[in-house]
């Protein structure tokens, strides 16, 4: 066999491999769905982790999509890609923890008169981080990977994802729009974006 | 070429994304636009720069700690299918749970049920389906339910009285001589209670206060996040271990999976309150979370000691040692309440310096469940 056959072989192998596994595991076979655990869980894991920027939200997350996961298995369509899916999951507890985490940043609903949005709070929020803390200073004391992590954790939730599915996992435009709802060309807006406010926030790496 | 500019495409040219053609023609535009060039060379920074990103490994314990969350759950579930039974054993034993249920049902509701007076104060609030006349009584169970134009007044038992605002839905939990409690899902009450401390509760979503012989207003949004703004006396918020002392002039958001901010004087700066909301929301050891708590502690006032002295609980290590130093600046601890007391937690060390906050003796607290607010997450 020639190695793009044998490359082939292997994928329809692990295809069907994983097949069963889910079959299994619509049967509520336990060990069938460690398995199929073992096998996602550091891309869930990175990307949770990568998105929250903390361990114990990043592991909330995973729980989360897991036991969903473990649930709903016997609603998922084959036709369905199952990494589609899973992505699908991951983005969905991805953004609803950052919602939930915005609304306990809401205080509008105790302040009678204060008429700040969101987009002041993150300001805010921005603002602290900046406080006595030179970009130079912090830089010299970190990784260009750190850097690259925190730059990541800074971008707007829906840019952040797209190049988490993009990077961690290689995803295609198509796939990557699949799993997070929208089209595709709204996907190369977003990682269009992604890219611009990385290259300025880590412009001093150049 | 493309008369156009392409930057938009610039992500999907570079990734490979675009059709042969699209692609080639971007290419063109590329040679002679030197702003999309540009635009091109910082998008292929910012990717070089994504492609760094590397996968993690999640933690050993994930699997363990997920099996028996599955395990709870599959127990939940099977618990009411146990001893799988054929069709007709299982719809003669649903018949006689049916008229075990309906018979309990029956002796339940002809039982007298402690109820608290209720008085309209302006349009029609509701008891359950009822419309509230100029009075009414409200049960053990039921639910008192005001619009946008109605408020309504519940006398607490013989130890006080509560206003229920507008938009608001309460249900009375308890209504024991020890123990008399509501619960506010939505909206706001304001609470006037003359009974000695831990006779008055409400539950909200993400908290129970407990009344330590006060007035006080209590608001809970759509989210179930709450608001506890105490007029005179003392008011307990508490969740899953965590508390916080809230003292008249003062204030404490709760909100839903954790539990019981950090109390404040409401004439505090909006700095310091803004930064103390980011500082109880943000995540252990990120950075967000150590900027506000510096911002807190350098707006602080003498005042403030309050806040810090529950900071103190709620960090550790060098955070810990921040709030200990900036509290000694306004409020010099006592000479038995060292440093390594502090920073270790010591219970006594802790509650002899709130003495010192002259808020008012600890030992109601002491008294009560020990002297300091537990720990949190």
């Amino acid at each position: 066999m020639t190695g793009a056959m044998l490359e082939r072989h292997a994928a329809m192998n692990e295809q069907s491999s994983e097949e069963r596994l889910i079959e299994a595991c619509r049967h509520g076979d336990r060990d069938a769905f460690r398995q199929l655990f073992e096998t996602h869980k550091d891309r869930v894991w990175s990307i949770a982790l990568r998105f929250t920027g903390d361990d114990a939200t990043a592991r909330d997350i995973t729980q989360q999509v897991f036991l969903k996961l473990f649930t709903t298995i016997g609603q998922f369509r084959r036709d369905a890609g199952f990494a589609t899916w899973l992505y699908r999951l991951v983005v969905n507890a991805c953004l609803d923890e950052q919602r939930r985490q915005r609304r306990f940043l809401s205080l509008d609903f105790f302040r009678a008169g204060d008429s700040r949005d969101e987009d002041d709070v993150e300001m805010e929020i921005e603002d602290l981080k900046q406080t006595g803390r030179p970009q130079e200073e912090m830089f010299s004391r970190i990784e260009i990977s750190q850097a690259v992590n925190a730059a990541v954790a800074e971008l707007k939730p829906k840019l952040r994802i797209a190049i988490l599915l993009k990077y961690f996992e290689e995803l295609s435009y198509e796939e990557i729009a699949e799993a997070m709802g929208c089209s595709m060309g709204t996907v190369a807006s977003r990682l269009n974006r992604g890219h611009k406010e990385l290259a300025r926030k880590l412009a001093h790496l150049k | 070429m493309f008369r156009s500019h392409v930057n938009k495409k610039l992500s999907a040219y570079l990734h490979g994304e675009l059709g042969g053609e699209e692609s080639n023609r971007v290419a063109d535009h590329l040679l002679d636009c030197r702003r999309c060039r540009e635009e091109y060379e910082e998008i292929r920074f910012g990717a070089s720069l994504a492609a760094q990103l590397s996968r993690e490994q999640a933690p050993v314990e994930l699997w363990s700690e997920l099996a028996a969350k599955i395990e709870n759950r599959e127990t939940a579930r099977r618990r009411p299918l146990l001893a799988p039974t054929p069709l007709k054993i299982a719809l003669a034993g649903a018949a006689m749970m049916l008229a075990i249920g309906i018979g309990a049902f029956w002796l339940y509701s002809r039982q007298p049920r402690p109820a608290w007076d209720v008085t309209r104060i302006e349009g029609q609030p509701r008891i359950g389906s009822k419309a509230v006349g100029d009075t009414g009584k409200l049960k053990v169970g039921e639910w008192l339910v005001t619009d946008d134009s109605s408020r309504a007044e519940i006398r607490v038992g013989e130890i006080g009285q509560v206003q229920i605002e507008p938009s608001s839905r309460v249900r009375l939990v308890e209504a024991k001589a020890d123990e008399h409690r509501l619960a506010l899902t939505r909206g706001k009450m304001q609470a006037f209670i003359w009974a000695p401390p831990r006779q008055f509760y409400v539950d909200t979503p993400s908290a129970v206060a407990v009344d330590l012989g006060c007035a006080y207003t209590l608001e809970v949004d759509e989210n179930g996040q709450g608001l506890l703004n105490v007029i005179a006396g003392w008011v307990a918020f508490e969740w899953q271990g965590r508390e916080s002392f809230v003292p008249a002039m003062a204030m404490c958001i709760t909100r839903p999976q954790l539990g019981p901010g950090t109390p404040w004087f409401n004439d505090a700066s909006d700095e310091f309150q803004n930064a103390l909301a980011i500082f109880d929301v943000s995540q252990v050891g990120t950075d967000a979370r150590l900027n506000a708590l510096q911002t807190v502690l350098a707006k602080a006032r003498k005042r403030d000691a309050l806040t810090l002295w529950h900071l103190l609980a709620r960090t550790e290590g060098d955070d810990r040692l921040l709030v200990y130093n900036r509290l000694a600046e306004l409020i010099p601890p006592p000479p038995q309440v060292t440093p390594e007391a502090v920073m270790r937690g010591d219970r006594g060390a802790l509650d002899l310096w709130w003495e010192k906050l002259e808020l008012g003796s600890a030992e109601w607290w002491r008294i009560w469940k020990g002297p300091v607010p537990s720990q949190t997450k």
